[in-house]
């Protein structure tokens, strides 16, 4: 073969293949010349791992130091979740073995971040952990992990006001975004644990570690240390809410008692009930059952009841009568047992069939006639009662620290007209006097309100959790034209319960403090029927429970100098009087006991 | 080039005026000490990316060690005697290809391999380079002008043992092989004709081709167009040896301070992408390094070859050393990410047994063609 022909046939190769040599050393020169910084970025995000340290949640104390949330630590078996559908005879020798089927295991839902560990039973007892590691060569695919769990060591009685955890979602995460939250973290739902999140989960530290590709560990470069978060002081007096608690005894209803001079709530109890620590996966519980969730244990009623305040509404509709100049102090109206606009025009029914006579303001306070305020309030007209409530807080969330605060209704023209499309009827603004109609309010609105009366206008916002140096925050203050007519109308509340025939005057004892009280039935049913009287007719409604009034009870103590006021609510307990105000005094009786023997011997 | 013909040469020399005994065993000397240059530089990258293990890099010697004796004895062969058993070493080849195909190496996924208990290597390494040199030999058995019949002939034995690798299945080494078979019909005059006839059949039966290959193949080629098909396979093997090279640099970032190769993110470190690790510990010196001691190998080489007395010789240093230029190309180009990715050991530094023994018989093949004079 002519060497000739070898030497071109030669360069037909050669030279296409410097053609690539050329192109791959440019792709070299490009990749470590030219793109060294992003390749090195690359690179050490590949090996350098941050691993987040993070604190123990914060606790929550009472003013005394009574610890009411703390931090536990429990065993809990996971799985990983790409395992969970190939370890169904694990997960069953773990019932069998393990809980001795004594449990049942939640299995988790199976999509998701497949690495991630799922938990399949919290809380485990000694013998079970025992158990476990006997078992442990044949479940390979469970781990147990010891892990801090939230645990409120009073158990159901702060659940209102604490709340509890749960695992955090993706509203979470951009709620509290400026934080980072490992994938299982739990964070506040509801209550306080929600509205202090951000205080209570502190300030995460970070481990930097080097791994290699198999996820292993292989050095630590720095370590910062997490930030511990500061405790929560609540401001909850522990005995008020334990008899609040006791008192409403399982019954539908809310308790609210705060100190007028700081807006400080001592006492903030819905009924029922539900045990955090369930949620919080710190201990083990019955699952709720179907009735007890028919009465919803889980709704703040304390916060989020929205409620018509019915008679304990009288003592606003009566100041704004005497500041409107509607009414003088000693105006009489005859109260026959109803009350009509025109001559043929509809009845309006009191509450007492044959009427209270002729009645001033006291008398229409003390015995709580509906005719007077009837009266009255077709007088005053809705734009001076709507305007008038609402500087007293009605129809406003009061900012309490809590997150599921309800506004309520404070019913006006353009409200009517906007909500429901109607215009406003006369009718409407009779039934507002007796605080029923569309008018609502939450036991906290009705609490904060009467303590604008107790303190002569002046209100502070309602507080659960305080820093150390804590300042009341004014929330709103009233000033009436002629401040005398807070005395009318105080004096009209001692009465209620001073008076013999004043409603509540079952709480009157000689030697006992002096309280100031208004009791509220609110009706659930209209009673509309003009042809049976009032009492006929609600003897009918009340054959179903939950048709029944609503027993309430607002009140302060002791006078002349008030540190408590107290707002009780007793869903369809019918009589404010013998079922709400009773528990009120024994909360304003207890307070003033501790309170003495805090100065007898302070700790 | 310079017109002398052989003849001349040995004329004009004079007889032994300087004998040199390292000269006589080697036979080339600048070609010799590259060699051993790069392998003990591919030693040195294997102690790093191999988990620093003494016990890898002492088998890749003892292979070393060896290969170059099978070099040093091949080199001192006369081409014209060993000929012959190069041509019907295809069979041998042939028959491995067809033991791997009937029985499979336990162990493996696919069958391409051949496990003698103490050792086990892939028929389809030793093709890549016994292939090309008993196709030479074939062309070459007399001195008279190549057959007509010859080129379809020696065409047809390349495609019979690519077709057999592509069933192991191995799509990327089968179309090495048969490339490596190619080179030398190619330089060996193939007709245009040929040529030409051969590019209309590619033509009509790739379509075919394409619909017979196995998902992963083609789930490879579509890597190549694609690297974020799937970035956790082949996709990811790309992305995280060019992160290494990139990160290197231009000093690159120490030996046996490799974060990508030390914390095993670059796959097969000490094999196929060997090349990353240089990269990342070197940087593009080390890289430079390598590319220089290479492109002296090959400029021996063909200088060897295209000095060569025999037709024989020429074309089997030549094949020889475009076969070796290729096979440093694939592997860097897919090491860098520019083809997709195909088991091809980086020539004389990736680990692997066969690959040095078989690389440095060729090496033997051409210093045999060396005339002592050159």
């Amino acid at each position: 073969m002519e060497i000739r022909s070898l030497k071109g046939r030669f360069r037909v190769i050669l030279y296409p293949l410097l053609v690539l040599c050329l192109i791959g050393s440019f792709k070299i020169v490009q990749l470590t010349v030219l793109q060294q910084d992003s390749f090195e970025a690359e690179s050490d995000k590949n090996r350098i791992v941050e691993i987040p340290i993070y604190p123990a949640r914060g606790l929550f104390k009472l003013e005394d130091g009574t610890l009411i949330a703390e931090n536990i630590v429990t065993q809990e078996l996971l799985i990983k979740r790409s395992l969970l559908g190939i370890s169904k005879l694990q997960i069953d020798l773990l019932k069998e073995k393990v809980f001795e089927e004594t449990r049942k295991i939640n299995l988790p839902n199976k999509n998701g971040n497949p690495e991630e560990f799922i938990l399949l039973a919290g809380r485990l007892t000694d013998k079970e952990v025992a158990r476990y590691e006997l078992q442990k060569d044949s479940l390979p695919n469970v781990v147990i992990r010891a892990k801090l769990r939230r645990y409120l060591p009073h158990g159901n009685l702060f659940s209102h006001v604490i709340g509890h955890l749960g695992p955090v979602d993706k509203e979470d995460r951009v709620i509290f975004s400026d934080r980072q939250y490992s994938y299982d973290a739990y964070v506040g739902k509801v209550g306080l644990e929600r509205a202090y999140e951000q205080e209570l989960k502190g300030v995460s530290g970070k481990r930097v570690v080097e791994v290699d590709v198999f996820g292993n560990q292989v050095r630590e470069i720095e370590r910062i240390s997490p930030k511990r978060p500061s405790d929560i002081t609540v401001t909850l007096n522990l005995k008020l809410q334990q008899l609040a608690k006791e008192q409403l005894n399982g019954r539908r209803g809310a308790v609210v008692a705060l100190d007028p001079n700081t807006g400080k709530v001592k006492a903030l109890v819905s009924s029922p009930d539900y045990n955090p620590n369930s949620l919080n996966q710190s201990e083990l519980a019955n699952s709720l059952s179907k009735e007890d969730l028919e009465d919803a244990p889980f709704f703040n009623r304390a916060i989020s009841g929205s409620y018509p305040p019915a008679s304990t509404l009288k003592p606003f509709i009566g100041l704004l009568g005497l500041e409107a100049e509607v009414i003088q102090e000693d105006t009489i109206i005859e109260d026959k047992g109803f009350f009509q606009l025109k001559e043929d025009g509809r009845k309006y029914r009191g509450w007492k069939e044959d009427g209270h006579g002729k009645v001033n303001l006291k008398k229409a306070i003390v015995e709580s006639s509906d005719v007077y305020f009837y009266q009255l309030s077709s007088q005053l007209t809705i734009d001076r009662i709507s305007d008038f409530l609402s500087m007293f807080g009605f129809g406003e969330i009061t900012g309490i620290d809590l997150v599921t605060e309800s506004k309520s209704i404070l019913p006006n023209r353009n409200w009517k007209l906007g909500t429901m499309g109607e215009t406003w009827f006369v009718g409407d603004t009779i039934n507002i006097g007796i605080g029923q109609g569309y008018i609502t309010s939450t036991p906290l609105q009705l609490a904060v309100s009467i303590s604008a009366l107790a303190n002569k206008g002046k209100t502070y916002k309602p507080t659960l959790a305080v820093q150390n140096n804590f300042n009341p925050e004014n929330y709103f203050e009233v000033f009436l034209r002629d401040v005398q007519h807070w005395d009318v109308i105080e004096e009209s509340m001692i009465s209620v319960i001073e008076s013999w025939n004043g409603t509540a005057h079952n709480l009157y004892s000689e030697d006992s403090i002096s309280i100031a009280g208004k009791t509220g039935t609110a009706q659930i049913k209209s009673l509309m029927d003009q042809e049976l009287t009032v009492s006929e007719e609600y003897e009918d409604v009340r054959q179903n429970v939950r048709d029944r009034d609503h027993a309430l009870f607002a009140s302060y103590g002791p006078i002349p100098e008030p540190n408590l006021v107290v707002v009780v609510i007793v869903e369809n307990g019918e009589s404010g009087s013998a079922v709400a105000a009773p528990i009120a005094k024994k909360l304003i009786e207890e307070y003033q006991n501790e309170q003495k023997n805090e100065q007898t011997n302070p700790s | 080039m310079n017109r002398r013909t052989p003849l001349d040469y040995s004329i004009n020399k004079p007889l032994s005026t300087d004998y040199n005994p390292l000269q006589y065993i080697v036979k080339d000397i600048p070609l010799f000490i590259s060699l051993i240059l790069i392998l003990s530089f591919g030693l040195l990258m294997l102690y790093t990316s191999s988990g620093q293990s003494l016990a890898m890099v002492s088998r890749q010697f003892i292979y070393i060690l060896g290969g170059l004796a099978i070099m040093t004895l091949v080199s001192h062969l006369k081409p014209e005697s060993y000929k012959n058993i190069l041509m019907h070493s295809y069979w041998l080849g042939f028959l491995m290809l067809i033991y791997v195909l009937i029985n499979p190496a336990e162990g493996y996924s696919t069958s391409r391999w051949i496990d003698l208990g103490f050792f086990s290597f892939q028929p389809s390494e030793i093709l890549r380079l016994i292939l090309p040199l008993s196709l030479v030999a074939y062309l070459c058995r007399k001195e008279s002008k190549i057959k007509f019949s010859d080129w379809f002939l020696t065409t047809f034995a390349a495609l019979l043992v690519s077709y057999l690798i592509f069933e192991q299945p191995d799509l990327g080494t089968s179309l090495i092989v048969f490339t490596s078979g190619m080179i030398p019909i190619f330089l060996a005059g193939l007709p245009l004709r040929i040529i030409a006839f051969y590019l209309l059949v590619i033509a009509f039966i790739s379509p075919y081709v394409w619909s017979n290959l196995l998902e992963y193949q083609k789930q490879r080629i579509l890597t190549y167009f694609d690297s974020n098909v799937d970035p956790l396979s082949d996709g990811w093997n790309i992305a995280q040896s060019q992160t290494a090279i990139g990160s290197g640099g231009f000093f690159g970032k120490g030996y046996l301070q490799g974060t990508q190769s030390q914390l095993n993110f670059i796959p097969e470190s000490h094999s196929d992408f060997i090349f990353s690790v240089i990269g990342e510990e070197l940087g593009l010196l080390g890289i430079a390094f390598l590319f220089v001691v290479y492109s002296f190998i090959l400029w021996r080489v063909f200088k060897i070859g295209l000095m060569a007395q025999s037709t024989f010789e020429r074309l089997a240093c030549c094949s020889l050393g475009f076969i070796f230029l290729l096979f440093i190309l694939i592997n860097v180009s897919m090491v860098i990410g520019i083809i997709p990715v195909v088991g091809v050991p980086l020539p004389l530094i990736s680990q692997g047994g066969t690959s040095i023994v078989v690389h440095l018989l060729a090496f033997g093949v051409i210093l045999s063609s060396k005339r002592p004079q050159l």
